[in-house]
């Protein structure tokens, strides 16, 4: 309910909302409207009350919290369900545990705070209060689950396009999923499955993305960037997460219907490394060559210098 | 008369396209090539595997060395079928196989244990390991109860669709 009355606040911007519109908007009475109002400002939110004229949202801060993001969430969206937490050890852990518990396809798992992030193979995602977009989301995709390796790339592509349109940052995509902006990385994306041999039961998609911090660690600010850093201004993370879960909702969508023909040409157009060299290492060895573009499956295709053609499933990239 | 490099790429085209069947015939020589359509997916013969030299030219009217050529990389056996190439007697043996193309874990961290070793009981949930491909990481369950009595792959490893990964002797 703080949610639907942020909502509108959020709507009506500029002008004045009565608690009389409010309270019939949500079917509630007067007293409950301020009870919200109030809770929302010891939140932090600004909201100006003015006699006979209503309330008045004036600034967002630049809090996270469940109802900011579910007034945010557009109609019809996939995501309707928002769970909320101020700190957890990883997003993606209670995102599995709700998934066993047979949660339903679009719940988001969103949280302020990771103190155990997780990234690829146990490493570790640092995930510092405040400053990021820690979430986890939920699907049950009725797919051949060979083909659920091109949820990652697909997500790659609902990310750059959220991002640049809330910051205009120009992003590009590494094989398959991380997202550079000049060079550094901005996002991570970890995706799990569990499934049967016939039928996929859930992919559980983990995004971890760099919003507002102002600095990184030595260690990590040669190869770690944040939206603050790279625009020079903080961005509200409520509206990033909903512009993510807004262009995934669609492009997902569109995937079920139509398979990855249409999201092959989106990763292509922004993808790095198309064209250049590049070194593709695993555990099983390491292959240079020229990075010639994915395949109808999102297998990236590299051309050695002998002028075969590895298809690479799996392996960590780096651009010469 | 065709080289080897010729039906090299042919069986790679044809492969990568969604042709199942391909006949083609010069000067007396024919080569003929067929797809198993129960596997839709052609992601096994992807890696350049070093295809037996096949006497194409032998001028019979079909010719089923080559078909086997052709479909041998992706015809990794299902469970079912795994008797006479495993070396244990035991022909009531699990085979858990891998489900998809990438590299197999055996660890969820290279610092952590493996999730399972030799002589581990397992049950039809347990965890095994892990196929990764393009970051997505496939938690891959034992489905059966028993005891595992063999790994057959080394950590780290670029396992094939329909892979043999373990070997469970089920209880």
């Amino acid at each position: 309910m703080k949610g639907k009355v942020l909502k509108l606040l959020r709507q009506n911007d500029s002008a004045f909302l009565s608690g009389e519109k409010i309270s019939n908007e949500l079917n509630c009475s007067r007293t409950a409207v301020w009870k919200h109002i109030k809770a929302l400002r010891d939140e932090g939110y600004d909201i100006i009350a003015v006699q006979n004229k209503g309330y008045q949202l004036t600034k967002s801060a630049y809090l996270l919290s469940e109802h900011d993001i579910y007034s945010r969430i557009k109609k019809n969206d996939l995501f309707e369900n928002v769970v909320y937490h101020n700190s957890v050890t990883s997003t993606q852990t209670v995102a599995q545990q709700l998934a066993n518990e047979g949660v339903s396809e679009g719940t988001v798992v969103v949280a302020d705070e990771q103190t155990g992030g997780k990234g690829r193979l146990g490493r570790v995602w640092d995930s510092e209060k405040g400053s990021g977009v820690w979430m986890s989301l939920v699907l049950k995709p009725q797919i051949d689950f060979r083909k659920a390796p091109q949820l990652t790339l697909l997500t790659a592509v609902a990310v750059t396009r959220a991002i640049e349109s809330v910051s205009g940052l120009p992003l590009s995509i590494k094989w398959p999923n991380d997202l550079l902006v000049n060079g550094k990385k901005l996002c991570g994306i970890l995706t799990e499955m569990q499934a049967d041999p016939d039928r996929v039961q859930s992919v559980i998609i983990g995004i971890g993305l760099n919003v507002n911090h102002g600095a990184f660690p030595e260690d990590l600010s040669e190869i770690a960037t944040s939206m603050n850093i790279e625009a020079g201004k903080p961005f509200n993370r409520a509206e990033v997460i909903a512009a993510i879960l807004n262009e995934f909702s669609w492009l997902y969508r569109t995937y079920l219907s139509q398979g990855f023909s249409l999201i092959k040409p989106l990763w292509e157009a922004h993808a790095v490394s198309i064209g250049k060299k590049i070194v593709a290492r695993s555990t099983a060895g390491t292959t240079e060559g020229y990075a010639l573009g994915i395949d109808g499956e999102g297998v990236l295709l590299l051309q050695d210098n002998q002028g075969e053609t590895h298809r690479i499933y799996s392996a960590d990239i780096e651009l010469k | 008369m065709m080289k080897i490099q010729e039906i090299r790429e042919l069986i790679k085209l044809i492969d990568e396209s969604s042709i199942d069947e391909f006949k083609f015939e010069q000067n007396g020589s024919k080569v003929t090539m067929k797809k198993y359509s129960e596997q839709p997916l052609s992601q096994n013969v992807s890696l350049a595997e070093p295809v037996k030299p096949i006497p194409s030219e032998v001028p019979q009217a079909e010719s089923p060395v080559k078909q086997e050529a052709v479909e041998k990389p992706a015809a990794s056996e299902p469970a079912a079928k795994n008797d006479e190439k495993t070396a244990e007697p035991d022909e009531n043996l699990h085979t858990i196989t891998s489900p998809m193309v990438g590299t197999f874990y055996e660890a969820p961290s290279p610092d952590s244990s493996a999730y399972v070793k030799k002589g581990d009981k397992v049950n039809q949930e347990s965890v095994v390991c892990i196929v990764e491909a393009m970051k997505l990481m496939n938690e891959i369950e034992s489905e059966v109860n028993g005891e595992i009595v063999d790994i057959l792959v080394e950590n780290g490893q670029l396992v094939e669709y329909g892979q043999e990964l373990f070997l469970v002797k089920p209880e």
